[in-house]
């Protein structure tokens, strides 16, 4: 299928099944009627918000459209490209995204903009690729899509940062499709940071080679409504996925995470360490699904959802699902929800350290993890940075 | 002026009266132990002076260098000068045991009116304490007593107790589940932290620790009162007649 024939079945889909309603079984607890009802607009605007780079590669969207004057990708060594993904359509572009969704449908339909980036086999990358989507525009939609395709051996690490401003509604609905061929190396970063009023959906599918490495940490700050569709498919022997998150949500914000590993050949590991810290009237949804089919023998996959409610208000759901058909496998989950611990708080005031900067240390340890696992040292000082500012802003 | 003073002291935990009239006075300088049967008030009486709030002090008085301790809240004593080594060192992973000193002593010297200390004056500080409490770079390094042995979780609290320099050092059943190598680390430890002006009130079951550091008083406590004080000797007579005589009574 062409582009266009692609297109033009997915806005057909997208027709017939409508935005997903709470009645249907993966959105039981995310009801999007408030998205669906919005009226948005094409005209496009530039944006005023303002970034730093993370490196030394950066491509820029604003308000859904690619700038070259913001982007820098210059220097990118030989068989590396990092461009708009409107120039160049991959034919495996909607082979991995699940045409089920709503969501992808209507990203398949629209999309305007969005990344394609190629690593060569075997060259590996210093500095991160930073893809910043900066939106401001009131009452717009952004349908982004990105494609990465890492060639056998290579080596990359990726940033999707989304920056929003607080006084516009608007929606954006991403999709990123990522190939990792056999042995390569693919370590994603997504930081949501869009403004309170925002609707933000994203869904992430990455097809794994033999002995390829998929990592991806999804921090979540930003949008009053949102989910992360994560589908991870490990498709060739000794593939290794890690799918590690966090979410700080506060007000009234309610974020979902489905998260699906499917463990489709043997000798595989997946990883998944999601934390997430509600103030307020924050409600989160994690439901992370395993998947171990009948071939994928010596599979060593572990999840583990841990929730800190810092107000009586907070909410959570959280349901891990394994469904295990192979018979020689290691799969564990575990999922927690609770308060503070008293004890480590009295302990650190028996040491001088008053009870407000004592429970923003004893919050920020609990994040802590989640950070502990990133590779990437500019990404990881950048999240420590926003964690540090979210602590501050909802115990001041 | 005494630098403790508790004047019929009652408390309650969950309702429960356990500390029936305690008075005890410690002056600069002097170290006291209390002893006691298991559930005779000893670890309320270090919770209540140092603050814990599920504790409740019901009837009495406790003056620190003269001061009302009652309105004070826990992190307001320890900057005041009370630290307790707790019986339970608490485990608090995600914090390294360097970012969480360094806060502590910088909340203290702040009460104090000094300048905080930087990560270098921090650092030399750091030395000069760790040597004698055989405190490893890798100790530092990790979470706040996470996965430590029972003997570094003790070492690191003296640990702590030297780089805050408190005037009152409340050392809360420190010789549990030591072995005689580390009850050595952490009693020459305290003996180094011994001065004219600090005063220390150190708890324990056994007579054991105080060979090691050696008290000016001992007192007994039993059912939350104390029942009978004297010099160190009294430490060596329980040794051999046990708490039996108290109990029941």
């Amino acid at each position: 299928m062409n582009l266009t024939e692609l297109r033009k079945k997915a806005e057909a889909d997208f027709k017939t099944k409508g935005f997903p309603t709470t009645k249907e079984e993966l959105w039981r607890f995310t009801d999007v009627s408030a998205l669906a009802k919005l009226e948005l607009s094409n005209d496009w605007k530039p944006s005023d918000l303002e970034f730093q780079s993370l490196g030394s590669y950066c491509l820029v969207f604003e308000n859904g459209k690619l700038s070259t004057g913001k982007s820098n990708v210059g220097g990118l060594p030989e068989g590396v490209r990092v461009g708009s993904i409107m120039d160049r359509i991959d034919p495996r572009l909607g082979t991995l995204a699940d045409a089920q969704s709503a969501f992808v449908a209507a990203n398949t339909a629209r999309f305007s903009d969005g990344a394609f980036i190629e690593i060569a086999e075997g060259v590996e990358l210093d500095s991160p690729i930073h893809l910043v989507y900066l939106a401001d525009a009131d009452g717009a939609a952004f349908h982004l899509r990105n494609f990465v395709s890492a060639g056998a051996g290579s080596k990359v690490a990726i940033v999707e940062e989304y920056i929003g401003s607080s006084n516009a509604t608007y929606w954006t609905n991403a999709v990123t499709e990522v190939f990792a061929a056999d042995g390569a190396s693919v370590d994603h970063y997504k930081i949501q940071r869009e403004g309170v009023s925002a609707f933000h959906f994203q869904t992430l599918e990455a097809q794994l080679g033999a002995n390829a490495v998929f990592s991806n940490h999804a921090v979540t700050l930003g949008a009053g409504l949102g989910r992360n569709d994560i589908h991870g498919k490990l498709a060739g022997e000794g593939g290794e996925a890690i799918c590690n998150g966090l979410y700080l949500l506060n007000g009234k914000q309610h974020f979902d995470t489905h998260l699906f590993m499917d463990h489709a050949v043997p000798s595989c590991n997946s990883h998944e360490l999601y934390k997430g810290i509600l103030d307020e009237k924050a409600r989160a949804v994690f439901c992370g699904r395993i998947l171990v089919r009948q071939d994928a023998q010596q599979t060593d996959a572990v999840q583990s959802n841990k929730n800190l409610l810092l107000s009586r208000g907070a909410k959570v759901n959280t349901l891990p699902q394994l469904e295990i058909y192979a018979d020689d496998v290691k799969c564990t989950h575990g999922t927690t929800i609770g308060e503070l611990d008293e004890t480590a708080l009295y302990y650190l005031q028996t040491r001088g350290i008053d009870p407000v900067r004592g429970k923003a240390m004893l919050t920020y340890a609990f994040a802590n993890e989640v950070l502990g696992e990133m590779q990437c040292a500019p990404v990881k000082a950048r999240v420590a940075q926003l964690v540090h500012a979210w602590l501050e802003r909802v115990s001041g | 002026m005494a630098l403790l003073e508790i004047n019929d002291l009652h408390a309650s935990v969950a309702g429960n009266k356990i500390l029936k009239g305690i008075n005890l006075t410690i002056n600069p300088g002097e170290v006291h132990a209390i002893m006691g049967p298991n559930g005779s008030g000893k670890s309320t009486l270090s919770n209540v002076l140092s603050g814990n709030e599920a504790y409740e002090k019901t009837q009495g008085e406790i003056l620190f260098e003269g001061k009302n301790l009652d309105d004070l809240a826990a992190h307001e004593r320890a900057r005041a000068g009370i630290f307790l080594a707790f019986q339970y060192p608490v485990e608090i992973p995600g914090i390294s045991n360097m970012y969480f000193l360094k806060a502590a002593v910088n909340a203290v010297r702040e009460y104090r009116g000094e300048e905080q200390l930087d990560a270098m004056d921090f650092l030399d500080l750091v030395e000069e304490k760790k040597t004698v409490m055989h405190i490893r770079d890798d100790l530092l390094e990790r979470a706040v007593n996470s996965g430590f042995s029972g003997g570094e979780k003790k070492r690191n609290e003296i640990f702590q107790m030297a780089m805050l320099e408190p005037k009152l050092g409340i050392l809360d059943e420190t010789d549990s589940g030591l072995d005689i190598d580390a009850l050595r680390i952490v009693s020459d430890g305290v003996n180094a932290l011994r001065s004219p002006e600090r005063g220390f009130l150190v708890i324990t079951h056994y007579q054991r620790l105080l060979d090691y550091i050696v008290p000016d008083f001992v007192h007994v406590i039993v059912d939350g009162q104390i029942v009978k004080s004297g010099g160190k000797e009294l430490a060596l007579e329980l040794e051999t007649e046990g708490y039996a005589s108290w109990n029941g009574e």
